[in-house]
């Protein structure tokens, strides 16, 4: 009896000391839920989710005030790895970007600007580049592509372009399997014939 | 001119395709075929013929079941490779109904269920063959005995006739049928006579001083040999597997003659060869990396013989094979090569 | 080692693979090379084609910048496209005319690149004159001998590497001497089919030999390894004789694909093994091509920039195949339609060797800088793609050691991460484990794929980054500004508070304000005047009102501060201007009393804006406009109407003065400094008691209001009501005071001026000494609260 006493008292103390030193060894720092959905989420800050920006929309989702649907250009990928990470049910996205959009930067055209920088104030991530009654430009490498300033240029000069495909931004494209496969019924058709022939 | 389809470099190629491993695999095989129509009789040619035809029926109804362009993979030869390992495994003369039902086990369970070739994680034969061991025991270890042995040589007709009827006119059934070499010295041992007495007792069969067990065991050899030099399999797997079967063995029977076989034994009976050659060299179902070749080789050698010497099946390869075959995996993962320009 | 060759060329019939045991890296495949086809032919004399197409882009890096217009004549040599200013960092070299003639068009025209992607090119139309240029790059022919000088002449020469990659050469050199132990000659040329490389060691050796050892002066490097592979009997006889007594050592290697590979054959010859991510830079060794050597020759011996090259024009689908000085700009169908094609050229041709070139997407693309062959391998039925079979050949093949079949599966999945691991970057693209692949299935196209995939993603990655960054900076940016704008308004509102807390607390005090409107109304002030200033008073007091509730500063205050603290600049001028005038305010007013009532009644109006100012200013303003309506009343009455102007603006200065200091204590005195500065206030007070008694006057309830302050500050409601009464009384006193002393000096203002400062300074003692009572009093409030 006592000895059995004994052996639960000090197996509780070890357990103890273990959960105890692997709270400390292994602490989390931080909100890591809101950080780590903040990683995920593709950083255009376009405000279509209804919040002001991506991070203020991963605080929510930590903090389940949303749903995990809301991320227009983080698609239907984004949605699952919110889910993933909250734990709350994957949702149909409600808009659904194009598949395969390809990227697009905003381009203003430069004889209808007016300089009167609301575009300016319009980007979430200070892209644009200009002063009152100057032309403005976008910076085409900073651009995340939110069309955050189309709208609200007054002389609409501002329209979203894909961004051109050359030498350095080729990609090699994935073999087609289907085709091969096509190619192998093709094959097998043409065969099966001489096969009955023989 | 249109332009072309995009294909990357290389635009040659060293000719080799699935369908030739195969076969290969395949013809490697022919030498131990004829020594074992020499030693048991024209049993296995019927087996053999069975199977064919049960594969080309699964396969094609498979294949068609899953969408999958029929000739293309009927003919790339794998589920040959697959119902020969499996009709060495199964008694010459076991009923006809055994090696059908093997073979659509292994093909269907082992293989399309998983989606088809490239993809099972399990070697197919040897699936085929435990569930053939687990379903069927009696079957499974009635062996037909070599005819040097029962003193009688069954012929073709004669061969089809017992599988598919389970009888011969005119003929005791009990002369025909044996245990095994690895079986008998489980029982003997069982029975107190040691393995020493029990090899000797097998030994007056003994052809060149090779049992007929001994000699398929040597035919597979030379066309595992072959085909180590033709590349189709990789040595790193018979010389692991024998190395470390032989290395326990020999260890054991330095311990201890009476309870524990010689290493000569070891080696030359049961499927020892079959699977050395061609069972465990199944590149689907086995490790990729040289050094996890190696590992998973040496891991059925030991498996194989603590199965058999501590276990509750004469031959325990089929199990080894399969367990290893959940290890692959693991072992991939942790014997990648040292990547050029890396440091270990 | 040669034992073990002679055992493997004895195994090598049974046993093919045998070979693999003879280099040191791992893997690699022996194709058949077919080499014969292309090597047995002489070189072909140059074709000048009917157009010469030069993209401006021909190597890694950037396009080169236009130099020509269409429609100019230009000369062979002569420079059509420059570098940039730093060359170095875009990675740009110069064009220049392979030939004469005239440029017939500047358009986008299809790239040798397997994307078949267009771009903007040059296109000549030769003359068939073939004038040149004699030394375009004015060198001297003496070899250089620092790596700059070197560098400077392959710029301009335009030489990039030849072997394939086409890295610009002045890139790959460093800038200092003494970099480089080893220069490496890499002559290997593994892919079957081409034989330029082969050729060139035959024809130009030592023009080869020459350009190492150029580059090897210029670097300081003591070492030449040039490594031949064996099948090349005629080049390494060649070579040999050109290197013999120089500085260049000439080694045979193993003849097996791909060996020519940068990483393999420096292991090869050098025995290191090239770490990962290092470039050969980095470990003291620099391989370049033999056919770049020989472009390094020209270059700086003969002043000649890249304009031709040596291409093989071979393949099973030729009948002449031939090696050929190909000029940098001709089509690909004109060079194979010299080589007799067996069958039409309705399929593609290769740039590169059938194991790394890959197909054009128009057989109009020109030779460029990198072109080392033009292969027409008509197409041959393709084998069907089996799934993988993990049989592992393609790892037994991979030179670097990869695991293909693994990373193939993963690039299948489209996990790019776990092909990222299985380190992708470090293939080489070779090609042999599809050469080997048994399933035939494109492995090197899914890894290509895989590694643009990969890069977007870290591109895409790091423009993730950026933009959080660049968005969390905005709302950084936005949250300062308006920090600041609240810290601003919160020290206004401070302000506000405070007036509004001193309002509270002089409602008590509104007596003597009382008493100031009521001798402002029987000041009998001119009507409209009188009703204007009143608006005025009263529209800024219900401000001050409103605004001690609200947050905002009503516009009209903050312009009054704007205003008070610009006065204040004036008027501390100006009260140290007339320092002892500071009393004549006072009997001015004292005159002006006397004067008419129109007069009186602007003074009043002048008092009433200050008042006014008074309420948006600061806290101590009612303590002060309850004096200082009494002084504009008196000055009113009593003031001249030629000093009547003066008294009010002094009054006003006055009351600035004032403020100013209260206000800027106020902003920038927190609550536990206020008991020290009242006490300087006090003693000030009491020191300035003598000159004016106004002043003191309004020191003390300045430090009146101030304790308050600090009382109410302290939430220290029981003593701001014991101090109340006090401080009532005192206020009360001294204006009690102050209005017997104006009375009594009423008769002559010069000597009123004096006396009135006696008296003054004797009613300031009083009141300073109350004040410090009081003082004392509330320290040991704070102290006991």
């Amino acid at each position: 009896m006592i000895e059995a006493i004994l052996i639960f008292v000090g197996l509780a103390i070890v357990f103890g000391l273990l959960l105890g030193y692997a709270s400390v060894r292994f602490k989390i720092e931080g909100n890591p839920t809101a950080e780590r959905i903040d990683k995920i989420l593709p950083q255009t800050q376009c405000g279509q989710c209804g919040y002001p920006g991506c991070k203020p929309y991963a605080e929510a989702l930590a903090k389940g005030e949303t749903e995990v649907n809301k991320c227009v250009p983080g698609g239907t990928e984004v949605m699952i790895l919110i889910s993933e990470i909250t734990g709350l049910e994957p949702k149909e996205m409600e808009t659904v970007e194009e598949e395969d959009k390809p990227k697009e930067v905003a381009r203003i055209n430069e004889d209808l600007c007016i300089g009167c920088v609301l575009c300016i104030k319009a980007c979430p991530v200070d892209a644009i580049l200009g002063a009152t009654k100057l032309m403005h430009t976008v910076i085409e490498k900073e651009c995340t592509g939110c069309e955050l300033c189309v709208p609200v240029c007054p002389v609409d000069c501002i329209d979203m372009q894909p961004i051109p495909l050359s030498t350095r931004n080729w990609k090699w494209p994935e073999p087609d399997e289907t085709i091969a496969i096509e190619t192998i019924n093709q094959q097998s058709d043409i065969n099966k014939p001489n096969q009955g022939e023989v | 001119m249109n332009a072309p389809e995009l294909s990357s470099s290389p635009y040659t190629h060293n000719n080799q395709n699935v369908r030739k491993v195969m076969l290969q695999v395949q013809i490697a095989a022919l030498p131990a075929l004829f020594t074992h129509i020499y030693l048991f009789g024209f049993g296995i040619v019927v087996q053999w013929i069975l199977a064919v035809m049960t594969l080309l029926i699964v396969e094609y109804v498979m294949l068609r079941m899953r969408g999958r362009p029929v000739l293309p993979f009927i003919t790339d030869m794998s589920g040959l490779i697959t119902i020969t390992g499996l009709v060495f495994c199964i008694p010459p003369d076991s009923p006809w109904w055994i090696i059908v039902s093997g073979s659509t086990f292994a093909l269907i369970f082992g293989k399309h269920l998983y989606g088809g070739l490239g993809y099972n994680p399990f070697n197919p034969a040897m699936l085929g063959y435990a569930f053939l061991l687990i379903s069927f025991p009696v079957q499974m270890t009635q062996w037909t005995l070599p005819s040097s042995l029962s003193g009688h040589s069954i012929s073709f007709l004669e061969s089809a006739y017992y599988i598919f009827t389970g009888h011969i006119p005119g003929m005791n059934l009990d002369a025909l049928t044996g245990a095994t070499p690895l079986n008998s010295v489980r029982t003997g041992l069982s029975q107190g006579i040691t393995v020493v007495d029990s090899i000797r007792t097998e030994a007056s069969s003994h052809l060149f001083g090779l049992s007929s067990w001994g000699w398929v065991n040597v035919a597979f050899m030379v066309g595992g040999v072959w085909m180590i030099i033709t590349r189709s399999i990789s040595w790193q797997f018979p010389v692991g597997f024998l190395g470390a079967l032989g290395l326990m063995s020999f260890i054991f029977n330095q311990i201890d003659p009476n309870l524990y076989p010689p290493m000569s034994f070891t080696l030359l009976s049961g499927g020892t060869m079959l699977a050395a050659f061609f069972i465990i060299t199944d590149p689907v179902t086995a490790s990729t990396t040289p050094k996890g070749r190696f590992i998973y080789a040496c891991g059925i050698g030991i498996l194989v013989y603590v199965i058999r010497n501590w276990g509750a099946f004469p031959d325990g390869i089929a199990f080894a094979i399969l367990l290893m075959n959940i290890a692959v995996p693991l072992i991939d993962q942790y014997t990648q090569p040292r990547v050029f320009g890396h440091k270990r | 080692m040669s034992i073990l060759a002679s055992i493997v060329n004895k195994i090598a019939p049974i046993y093919p693979q045998a070979k693999r045991w003879l280099h040191s890296f791992n893997g690699g495949v022996f194709p058949q090379y077919r080499k014969e086809l292309s090597s047995s032919q002489p070189i072909r004399e140059p074709i000048i084609p009917e157009r010469l197409v030069m993209p401006l882009q021909q190597q890694v890096g950037q396009p080169a910048e236009l130099l020509v217009k269409v429609g100019q004549t230009v000369k062979k040599n002569q420079l059509i496209a420059r570098s940039s200013k730093d060359a170095n960092k875009a990675l740009v070299v110069p064009i220049h005319a392979p030939t004469s003639g005239v440029i017939e068009e500047i358009a986008n025209y299809t790239l040798p690149h397997p994307s078949g992607l267009q771009d903007v090119a040059i296109i000549i139309k030769p003359d068939h004159l073939d004038e040149s240029i004699k030394n375009p790059l004015k060198v001297s022919g003496e070899s250089p001998n620092n790596p700059k000088e070197l560098k400077e002449i392959l710029l301009n020469a335009g030489i990039v590497g030849m072997g394939g990659a086409g890295f610009p050469t002045y890139a790959k050199i460093p800038n200092e001497p003494g970099k480089i132990h080893t220069l490496l000659i890499n002559g290997a040329e593994c892919e079957p089919f081409i034989t330029c490389d082969d050729l060139i060691m035959q024809t130009e050796a030592n023009a080869i030999i020459q350009g190492a050892l150029i580059t090897a002066q210029a670097l300081g490097s003591s070492k030449i390894i040039c490594g031949i592979e064996s099948n090349k009997p005629a080049a390494i006889k060649s070579m040999q004789k050109a290197a013999k007594d120089t500085l260049v050592e000439i080694i045979v290697v193993q003849s097996v694909y791909p060996m020519g590979g940068q990483k393999q054959l420096t292991q090869e010859l050098t025995g290191i093994e090239m770490p990962h991510k290092a470039h050969a830079v980095d470990i003291g060794l620099l391989m370049m091509n033999v056919a770049t050597f020989a472009a390094i020759h020209n270059a700086v011996r003969f002043g000649e920039p890249l304009t031709s090259r040596l291409v093989s024009v071979t393949g099973l689908g030729l009948a002449e195949p031939f090696n050929i000085k190909a000029l940098i700009g001709t089509p690909f169908e004109t060079l194979a339609q010299a080589a007799k094609p067996k069958f039409p050229l309705n399929y593609p041709l290769i740039m590169g060797g059938p194991m790394m070139g890959f197909k054009v997407q128009d057989n109009q693309v020109p030779v460029i800088k990198t072109t080392n062959c033009i292969l027409a391998n008509p197409p041959e039925p393709v084998e069907m793609q089996m799934p993988c079979i993990r049989c592992g050949e393609c790892m037994d093949a991979c030179p670097v050691n990869l695991l293909p079949q693994q990373m193939y599966w993963h690039s299948y999945a489209h996990e790019f991460e776990k092909v990222e691991k299985l380190n992708v970057f470090d293939c080489i693209e070779c090609g042999c484990c599809s050469y080997v692949c048994p399933s035939h299935i494109p492995l090197v196209q899914y890894y290509r794929h895989a590694k643009s995939e990969i890069k977007e993603i870290h591109a895409e990655e790091k423009a993730t980054e950026l933009a959080k960054q660049r968005h969390e900076f905005k709302l950084a940016r936005i949250e300062r500004e308006k920090q600041e704008r609240e810290a601003r308004l919160k020290a206004k509102k401070d302000a506000v508070k405070k007036q509004a807390e001193n309002k509270a607390d002089s409602e008590s005090t509104s007596k003597p304000k009382g008493k100031a409107s009521a001798a402002a109304a029987a000041a009998k002030a001119a009507a409209a005047k009188r009703a204007a200033a009143k608006n005025t008073a009263s529209g800024s007091a219900d401000e001050t009102a409103t605004s001690a509730t609200s947050d905002n500063i009503p516009p009209a205050r903050r312009k009054a501060i704007e205003a008070a603290k610009q006065a204040t600049h004036q008027a501390s001028k100006q009260a140290r201007d007339n320092n002892g005038n500071i009393s004549s305010p006072k009997d001015a007013a004292k005159a002006a009393a006397m004067a008419a009532a129109k007069k009186r009644a602007d003074a009043k109006k002048a008092k009433k804006q200050s008042d006014s100012l008074d309420n948006n200013k600061t806290r101590d303003v009612e303590p002060s406009v309850s004096k200082d309506p009494k002084q504009a009343a008196k000055a009113a009455a009593m003031a001249a109407a030629k000093e009547r102007a003066q008294a009010k603006k002094a009054t006003q200065k006055d009351t600035e003065v004032e403020q100013a200091p209260d206000l800027t204590t106020n902003l920038t005195q927190n609550t536990e400094e206020t008991p020290a500065s009242k006490k300087e206030a006090a003693r000030k007070a009491a020191m300035q008691a003598a000159r004016a008694a106004a002043k003191k006057r309004k020191a003390d309830s300045q430090s009146k209001a101030q304790t308050k302050n600090a009382q109410n500050n302290e939430d220290a409601s029981n003593s701001k009501q014991s101090n109340q009464p006090i401080t009532e009384a005192s206020s009360q006193q001294v204006d009690k005071q102050a209005d017997r002393q104006t009375d009594r000096q009423t008769d002559k203002q010069d000597k009123k001026q004096k006396a009135m400062q006696l008296a003054k300074a004797n009613a300031a003692k009083k009141a300073a000494e109350r004040a410090a009572l009081k003082k004392i009093q509330e320290n040991s409030e704070d102290t006991q609260s």
